[in-house]
């Protein structure tokens, strides 16, 4: 339980630092909604726009001069967020034992590698938990001025669920390189490359009908805003694809660090 | 200048250039095999836009360039690149000097008899030099990718000859002042984070200008100084914000030069 408390205090910061980043990013955008909100002639200027194009920011059946349909098209931008700081969290706090030349300590007291990933995966879970209530909170506050209705509270409660279950994949996902890359300096590019990647796939996926089916290969589009938006629920084939990703990560991670040989 | 950390320095980097290079390749050639189809589909909607009333069209940073037209095209793929550059340079800038504390090897490097000029001077003409390196893979591929897809449309080669140069300029801002915040803090411990964050918010700024169409934001984000759209539209960088763009890269450069010499750096106890 130790662990867990140490692991809390130390990526305390982490957590602080990437919550300013997103405060800042909810204030400018809900700040440039006011220029935007309730104006006709915008919304014809949207329809017009090339659909590859609107697709590519996910800007598609989306009404933005309404608060719902504008945070619709933030959607990505926070699973990014998400998505980022979760990869990160997770492979960091693995392999920084090993950066910090700290690995063997922690390995000779009486815990079990099990336990060790454990109490630091929940670690990083509350950070990604307390992630999502601070952009949820964030983003309740800063619209109050716009006299939020019941549809879109209903619309950024199913978002932020979205944001979670994105972030729990790249946690997972993190959590695995952090465990099974032989060079601790390699887990937190692979995270990028992989984050890159998928963001990239899920602007892509978009552009054109025959690249559609690329939607399944990234977490970003299993939960599309426009989706959301329309059915209201998150998507039963989407959830259970994430299920299997995070539980085979978890799986592999557990497998792997046990097998490791540390790198000292 | 030491040659020995030059050459070491480069060596370090080398895997970093070569998988971005592989990256960057990738990317330049999946997405414009997407072109041709594109194409047709954005003549059509071009049509619609040219109906459109000016001023609603100067809300969107998009909306004076021609998406059908090749480099219109392009302008997407370069803003992925500019973002991948961005963290390669992010990484290069935020590791420079702070990596050698978190290997604990900054008091190794600190007794050899080099001052701590020629440190830094040697670091960032290998980083430099890595970026070039990089800048140079990203246009070959650029241009081939091109040749490869365009069929009949044309492009006009000095414009894209503008935007790589200016790209190059862009990814010393991230080197410098990477460089600039790994000094500032106490300590980094891993770079990764911070370039991720650092690309990425500037990122993210510059889609919100894009889409919602405020000029404010246009000075705090770097890749507003180098908008591709503006490279297309005037065939020239926007002085004014290049300007500014090689001012803070500049600055940020000789401060970092101030604090690095004058750094209280932990020994390995």
């Amino acid at each position: 339980m130790n662990i867990f408390f140490r692991e809390l205090k130390a990526n305390r910061k982490s957590l602080i630092t990437w919550s300013i980043v997103l405060i800042l990013l909810i204030m400018i955008s809900t700040a440039k909604y006011s220029a935007f909100a309730g104006d006709e002639s915008m919304l014809k200027v949207l329809e017009a726009m090339p659909k590859g194009l609107m697709e590519a920011f996910s800007m598609r059946s989306f009404n933005l001069t309404t608060l719902t349909g504008f945070y619709g098209v933030m959607g990505v931008f926070f699973y990014l967020m998400g998505a980022m700081a979760a990869a990160m969290w997770g492979s960091d706090i693995i392999s920084k034992e090993e950066r910090r030349k700290t690995v063997e300590f922690s390995l000779v007291l009486p815990v079990s590698r099990n336990r060790v990933i454990t109490f630091k995966a929940l670690a990083a879970l509350v950070n990604c938990i307390l992630y999502v209530l601070i952009t949820w909170g964030v983003s309740l506050l800063a619209v109050q001025k716009y006299q939020p209705d019941q549809a879109f509270r209903d619309f950024l409660a199913l978002e932020m669920q979205a944001m979670f279950i994105i972030e729990l994949i790249f946690l997972a996902v993190g959590l695995l390189l952090g465990c099974a890359m032989k060079k601790y300096k390699l887990a937190g590019s692979t995270a990028i490359g992989i984050i890159l990647v998928a963001y990239f796939l899920s602007v892509f996926s978009g552009m054109q009908e025959k690249l559609a089916n690329l939607k399944w290969l990234t977490p970003f589009k299993y939960f599309d805003s426009a989706d959301l938006f329309q059915n209201g629920r998150l998507d039963g084939t989407s959830l259970l694809i994430s299920a299997g990703i995070i539980l085979l990560c978890l799986a592999a991670a557990y497998y792997t660090y046990n097998k490791r040989d540390l790198y000292i | 200048m030491k040659s020995n950390i030059y050459t070491h320095e480069l060596r370090m980097k080398s895997r970093s250039i070569l998988t971005w290079s592989i990256a960057i390749f990738a990317l330049m050639f999946f997405f414009l095999s997407i072109y041709p189809s594109f194409a047709e589909e954005a003549e059509l909607a071009n049509q619609l836009m040219s109906k459109m009333p000016e001023e609603l069209k100067q809300a969107f940073g998009l909306s004076n360039t021609d998406m059908a037209s090749l480099l219109g095209f392009y302008t997407l793929v370069m803003v992925f690149t500019q973002l991948c550059l961005a963290i390669q340079a992010g990484n290069f800038g935020f590791g420079l000097v702070s990596i050698e504390e978190s290997e604990l090897t900054a008091d190794f490097l600190l007794t050899k008899p080099v001052s701590r000029v020629q440190i830094l001077t040697s670091k960032l003409l290998a980083a430099l030099t890595a970026i070039i390196i990089t800048n140079l893979v990203t246009g070959a591929a650029s241009f081939l990718a091109i040749t490869t897809f365009r069929s009949s449309h044309t492009y006009d080669a000095g414009t894209l000859t503008l935007m790589l140069v200016g790209l190059l300029i862009f990814q010393v801002f991230f080197l410098a002042v990477g460089l600039v915040i790994s000094l500032l803090v106490k300590r980094i411990h891993n770079v990764t984070p911070y370039s991720l964050g650092l690309a990425f918010s500037a990122y993210v700024l510059n889609a919100f200008s894009g889409v919602f169409g405020d000029v404010k934001l246009e000075y705090i984000t770097p890749f507003k100084h180098f908008d591709p759209n503006y490279i297309i539209e005037h065939n020239a960088f926007d002085t004014r914000l290049v300007l500014i763009n090689i001012g803070i890269s500049v600055a940020a450069i000789a401060i970092s030069y101030w604090l690095y010499i004058r750094r209280d750096i932990h020994a390995v106890s």
